[in-house]
């Protein structure tokens, strides 16, 4: 049998300077966090820059925007292009408040409602036993294979044909029932012991009172997320809003899409020509009130996020 | 003026309905105890006396009561989802579907697929063969991107204890954003202002890539030189690499804060494992790291492409909504509303219809091919 080499550690022992080592070690640490750190700085510099562009871009004028100099703070802090942006109509014809109006309007009563019929489907789903649940169960999670834009063509016909069309419900009705949530929500109804049905129900109390009393306050966190993500998807619904209705019925985020000039001349001679710094006043009232949210509600967004996975 | 017969009378009524509701209340409240009681009694089946049609009903409301709690649901899914997915099967071979005209449709077969593949609808603009290879590029340059960028970010975050939280929030931000808001935003990064003017900005890209000493270009325009043509299919790459550069920020944020936390959930001991072998930084990364966290990889992949493929706003929100000079940036799901808006729902539904089998084949090839290494 032949015989294996084995590296001689004691030998190489003697000559192992420790202190060395250490320092080494040591250095190589620092050597990496300063690396590391340096990478993550870059990222988040990166990732926070359109916010920090979009700002400063909406407080310059026009002029200072529009100069070769690139300049990391306005010059001038120009409010006033706020002003305009709120005062005017966007070329699309209908006004901030207006859009606030409808959005505030459809995304709280499609959330409320949306949350309700996700709880009773998902606690139906969860702990209650019926015929053809596992069937419905199935086809419901079925359709998540299959792209939205599939029912959004058919949804137009019917909006069409109901009349519907230019009005808040076609905004509300088709999305109350969110299949991924109602799954995520059925999940963790799941994960609540079933002892504590049993207990319910030997107290006396109704399935109904049993969901209200024990089931929702337990999932609470669920819930909340659940509900601030479908808020968040109704302020940035784009399309169905852009496809049903006229601007009048529209969204928040319609609006953006369009150009706004200073056609009053309020900021200078009267031009239909677009303007940058409007534009970018626009984009930061709408992305505005969507941070002050993540602010106070960080945990629950994040939490939500990485358990669903889908953008609103 | 109260007359007191009628009071009389109407309380007579209420306390009818009420006792009538209290013995059907009586009556259900009894069952479920009942029941209850069977049920906790040592798996023991409750057998009764023989039940009447009254009881048995009950039982039968009682069993099924899951369907009162599912109606709502059921009933706009029925309507807005499942009848519609029926209908986008039926309507697609229908030829010159038109909802309004008393005929509705003129023929049945594969007419509006056919001219939806040759790019012959009568109406101008990018094709669908166009939209989906745009939509193909753009997915599949920048999901492996940003999933590759974010398992490095998210391994740097996990190596790092001072400010993990700060740096996790500020890089989750643009997660939060709305895709036309900061599409926008972005164009402005890369548009040239004015017409060949020496004083007017070139954009902060340009202004960037300008101390590296590189010429100006005109990204958002995509002109001649910019454009490479094979067959009838072009690729203004400009304007491509505008859309990836969006995706990859706009698609980072969801990628990292998953691989974060699976990174987060992974046995310390692996790694203690292989630093007593000796294996170096990038060996654990490469080869202990990355296996382990695989699942999350590859759901973010599909994920990723799923979404990928479905893309419309971000396109809007940088090219405004002609998705470029006359959709040539155009999607397959901006293909589709185009077709909406102008009434040739024909192809519409045809376009739906192929972007489902387009998606499905996606899906299918990444879960077979995510089987294979995913066995964690």
């Amino acid at each position: 049998m032949e015989e294996v080499k084995q590296p001689n550690i004691v030998q190489e022992a003697p000559h192992f300077d420790v202190e060395k080592e250490r320092k080494r070690q040591k250095v190589g640490k620092i050597l990496k966090n300063v690396f590391v750190y340096t990478f993550l700085t870059f990222c988040a510099i990166l990732a926070f820059l359109p916010f920090y562009w979009m700002i400063i871009s909406s407080l310059k004028t026009e002029a200072e925007y529009r100069q070769p100099k690139l300049t990391l703070f306005p010059e001038t802090i120009m409010w006033k292009n706020y002003e305009v942006v709120l005062t005017q109509a966007s070329t699309s014809g209908a006004s901030f408040a207006q859009l606030l109006v409808n959005t505030l309007l459809v995304g709280g009563v499609s959330t409320i409602l949306g949350v309700v019929i996700t709880i009773l489907t998902a606690y139906a789903l969860a702990r209650m036993n019926f015929h053809g649940k596992n069937l419905l169960f199935t086809i419901m999670l079925g359709t998540m294979m299959i792209p939205g834009e599939m029912y959004t063509l058919t949804n137009y016909i019917t909006a069409t044909q109901l009349n519907w069309r230019d009005t808040y419900t076609i905004l509300i009705v088709p999305f109350l029932v969110s299949v991924y949530y109602t799954y995520l929500l059925r999940n963790n109804f799941m994960q609540i012991p079933n002892s504590l049905y049993q207990s319910a129900k030997v107290d006396g109390l109704s399935d109904m009172g049993y969901l209200v009393k024990v089931m929702v306050p337990l999932t609470a966190p669920t819930l909340i997320s659940i509900t601030l993500l479908k808020f968040i998807g109704s302020w940035n619904s784009y399309i169905w809003p852009q496809l049903i209705n006229n601007q009048r019925w529209q969204m928040i985020t319609n609006w953006v899409t369009k150009g706004f000039n200073d056609n009053k001349g309020l900021l200078g001679p009267a031009s239909s020509e677009p303007l940058t710094t409007l534009k970018m006043a626009a984009v930061c009232m709408v992305s505005l009130p969507l941070f002050i949210l993540f602010i106070f509600c960080r945990k629950y967004i994040m939490r939500g996020v990485s358990k669903s996975g889908t953008k609103g | 003026m109260a007359n007191p017969e009628n009071k009389n009378f109407f309380a007579k009524i209420g306390e009818k309905c009420k006792a009538l509701w209290e013995s059907f209340l009586a009556l259900f409240k009894k069952k479920e105890a009942q029941e209850v009681a069977a049920e906790t009694q040592s798996g023991e089946v409750f057998v009764g006396k023989e039940l009447t049609a009254k009881e048995k009903f009950l039982r039968f409301l009682k069993a099924e009561q899951g369907w009162l709690f599912v109606t709502p649901a059921l009933i706009l899914l029925a309507v807005f989802t499942f009848y519609p997915i029926v209908n986008a099967f039926i309507r697609a071979f229908q030829e010159n579907y038109n909802p309004l005209s008393p005929t509705k449709y003129t023929g049945i077969g594969f007419e509006n697929f056919v001219r939806v593949l040759k790019g012959d609808t009568g109406t101008g603009g990018a094709t669908f063969l166009q939209c989906l290879v745009n939509t193909t590029i753009f997915t599949f340059v920048s999901v492996p991107l940003s999933t590759l960028l974010a398992l490095l970010i998210s391994v740097a975050l996990n190596s790092i204890k001072a400010l993990q939280k700060a740096y996790q929030t500020i890089l989750f931000l643009p997660y939060l954003t709305n895709s036309l808001a900061m599409g926008a935003v972005f164009a402005t990064f890369f548009t040239i202002v004015g017409t060949k003017n020496s004083t007017d900005t070139v954009g902060l890209v340009n202004i960037a890539l300008g101390w590296f000493g590189i010429e100006p270009i005109d990204w958002m325009k995509g002109g001649k030189g910019f454009v490479w043509t094979i067959g009838q299919i072009r690729i203004p790459w400009t304007k491509y690499v505008v859309v990836i550069v969006y995706e990859i920020w706009s698609g980072l944020p969801f990628k990292i804060l998953i691989l974060f936390s699976a990174l987060q959930s992974v046995n310390k001991q692996y790694y203690d494992a292989a630093k007593i072998d000796g294996a170096s930084k990038s060996k654990t990364l490469w080869k202990i790291t990355t296996p382990l966290i695989m699942p999350m990889i590859s759901y973010l992949l599909i994920t990723g492409i799923m979404g990928g493929m479905k893309q419309y706003t971000s396109i809007v929100g940088l090219f405004g909504e002609q998705m470029g000079i006359d959709y040539d940036m155009g999607t397959m799901v901006g293909y589709i509303y185009r077709y909406i808006s102008n009434g040739q729902m024909g192809y519409a539904f045809a376009g739906s219809l192929l972007l489902f089998v387009i998606i499905m084949i996606f899906t299918v090839i990444n879960l077979q091919a995510s089987k294979k290494k995913v066995t964690y």
